[in-house]
């Protein structure tokens, strides 16, 4: 079981309060992911969890247990540090049986439990080396090993992959995945990567500034953002905004650029100046017609997609995603729609006023 | 560079070399020679080596203070670390009010020369009857060295990556086995280091063991001085003492080294 729940939680360091107002319910077999900027407090949430981090005031819940107060010991979790903090005096057998020998398990089923565990990641040929001769993917799976061997009531990653290079990295989400579908154990995943974020959770809490700022499903976040930081935190390339007004008839009128109609928006809240926000694949493009007229600065071509860095007069640069494009080049002139149905309205407050 | 450029430095390095070795030298030569030839002129250049008198002469007196000085030396160094390596991890890793202040008034202690407690310390022990007795040179030298030693240590404790100690917590280890199983053998260095200090400190000094011993719990060093008296100064005995005296530090250096070396520059560079 791996039920957590945060209720309330601040954390202040001195007077410099990092989190407010965290109220979170992870459910058992979960994979929540902590997305956020550097300096977010994503990572000191994580180690409040554990109990490596003191919290200032509210509760953390495991399974129903207030453990706010319990030793990291005692709560029965497993972290993957960024470092994999290996201990490098030992065998990798040993790092990986290490928490199962402070429990005082007889040898003979910790031999079994490392033994198991090394055949699921692989690692058998390397059980008797210690952690430095072993490469930074191998290192990052003895560090998983050493988690799940105490089979614990949830595995708390503090941005795990952020040391490997790109092609690992990849090959170790997809690992993780499946790992968390073959344990179905509760998964607690720190990250600035938004990429990790969304494709490995289930729900996703963004957080900024000590703030949670949306909890939901990663489709959610891309299709929903509930405000401006959302919508151009997850994304990539990031949503574009433009500087817009309400018109008296509630529409939207983008500065120096075309009137909008777009018909999902909480009218009461379409008032004084707005910000309308379009993600780069969705806006369309053209030679020859559209609202707004550009010439394109950078072309990114990538094979799969184009990206367009387009620079419109009095509005500034726009990113189009032209998926497959190839017949779009630097310095062009490029006419762009942006389809009322794929705006996003933010209001003064940065709020998104769409209805859905 | 030219030949002779080249040979420069290395003239040089001998000379200077052989200017600070010469006094060791000439000890060495004279604890083989007889009283005799220590005194002739012109000087007795290589002596007999086969001539064995003087440490004869000196360990069939002296070897319970030789004996003494091991005790009290190997007694200092465990009990210094067996204070100083829980302090230091204590300091490192705890979080409590005046954790610095704490640290800082620990070496606050080492400012003052050790001479200033000499009088408070004979009249402690006088009080307590541990006068002239083995335990008192053990604490005072543990006691003189813990400042050095805990700050050391807290020096190896603080280059262990946090994120191993928080790794060993969350697997479930209290802060003993913390200790125990994770931050000592990764200190090891450290500990060498602050052992060799300790040790060379401990088997040295002189100045408190006069002190605080007259006859029973005399060290070695206090038996060397004691050849030099008002009316003679016996100079073949204190070369033999002498060499006596400089070998345990060498060997224990010696097997220390690789240790301490990689103690002494540890953090110098990125890994």
């Amino acid at each position: 079981m791996g039920e957590i729940v945060l209720k309330d939680v601040h954390k202040a360091f001195g007077d410099v309060s990092v989190l407010r107002d965290i109220d979170l319910e992870i459910a058992d077999g979960e994979f929540v992911v902590f997305v956020g900027p550097s300096g977010c407090g994503k990572s000191t949430l994580l180690r409040m969890i554990t109990g490596l981090e003191t919290v200032t005031s509210g509760h953390v819940l495991i399974d129903g247990k207030d453990v706010t107060h319990t030793k990291p010991s005692s709560r029965g979790l497993a972290m993957v540090f960024q470092s994999y903090a290996l201990f490098p005096h030992i065998s990798v057998r040993d790092n990986i049986g290490f928490g199962l020998r402070i429990a005082g398990l007889p040898l003979a089923e910790i031999a079994d439990k490392v033994a198991k565990a090394s055949a699921i990641l692989g690692l058998d040929a390397l059980l008797d080396r210690k952690p430095r001769e072993l490469s930074g993917g191998q290192q990052q799976r003895v560090a998983i090993g050493r988690a799940i061997v105490r089979e614990p009531a949830a595995f708390l990653f503090d941005e795990p992959l952020s040391n490997l290079d790109a092609a690992l990295r990849v090959q170790m989400r997809i690992e993780l995945v499946r790992l968390h579908e073959r344990l179905a154990t509760t998964m607690i995943y720190v990250t600035h990567d938004q990429v990790e974020a969304m494709t490995m959770a289930d729900r996703i809490v963004v957080l900024e500034g000590g703030d949670v700022q949306q909890f939901a499903t990663p489709i959610e976040l891309y299709d929903r953002p509930v405000n401006k930081f959302v919508a151009g935190f997850i994304g990539s390339p990031k949503m574009n905004f433009l500087g817009a007004d309400a018109t008296a008839d509630g529409k939207v009128q983008v500065r120096n650029g075309p009137l909008l109609s777009i018909s999902d928006l909480d009218t009461a809240r379409v008032t004084g100046p707005l910000t309308v926000g379009i993600r780069p694949e969705h806006i369309t493009y053209s030679h020859d017609t559209g609202d707004l007229k550009g010439t394109i600065v950078v072309e990114e071509q990538l094979g799969s997609d184009a990206f367009l860095y387009v620079e419109v007069e009095k509005i500034g640069m726009i990113t189009v995603r032209a998926v497959g494009e190839r017949n779009f080049h630097s310095h062009q002139t490029v006419y762009l729609t942006l389809p009322p149905q794929r705006c996003h309205v933010f209001d003064q407050a940065d709020l998104r006023i769409n209805m859905n | 560079m030219n030949r002779e450029t080249k040979a420069l430095p290395l003239v040089a390095a001998v000379f200077i070399t052989f200017i600070f070795t010469a006094p060791i030298i000439w000890m060495v030569m004279a604890a083989f020679k007889t009283v005799v030839d220590i005194y002739a002129v012109p000087p007795v250049w290589v002596p007999d080596f086969t001539y064995l008198e003087n440490f004869k002469v000196l360990l069939s007196d002296n070897w319970p203070f030789l004996l003494n000085s091991l005790i009290v030396t190997v007694g200092a160094t465990v009990l210094s670390l067996a204070l100083a390596l829980p302090a230091a991890f204590g300091l490192v890793y705890f979080q409590f009010r005046s954790q610095n202040f704490l640290a800082d008034w620990i070496l606050s202690t080492r400012m003052m020369p050790p001479i200033a407690a000499a009088v408070p310390l004979y009249m402690v022990f006088n009080g307590f009857g541990m006068l002239d007795t083995i335990p008192a040179l053990i604490i005072v030298y543990a006691g003189f060295n813990l400042p050095f030693a805990i700050w050391v240590a807290m020096s190896f404790f603080r280059n262990i990556p946090r994120e191993i100690i928080e790794a060993a917590r969350v697997e479930g280890c209290s802060w003993v086995q913390t200790f125990r199983l994770v931050a000592l053998p990764l200190a090891k260095s450290g500990i060498a280091t602050v052992a060799t200090f300790v040790f060379i400190f401990a088997w040295n000094e002189l100045l408190l063991a006069l002190f605080l011993t007259t006859r029973e719990a005399r060290t070695f060093p206090v038996v060397i001085s004691s050849f030099s008296t008002v009316t003679r100064t016996y100079w073949e005995l204190i070369s033999a003492a002498t060499i006596i005296q400089i070998l345990p530090p060498v060997i224990f250096t010696i097997i220390m080294q690789r240790h301490i070396v990689s103690g002494l520059t540890m953090g110098a560079v990125k890994h």
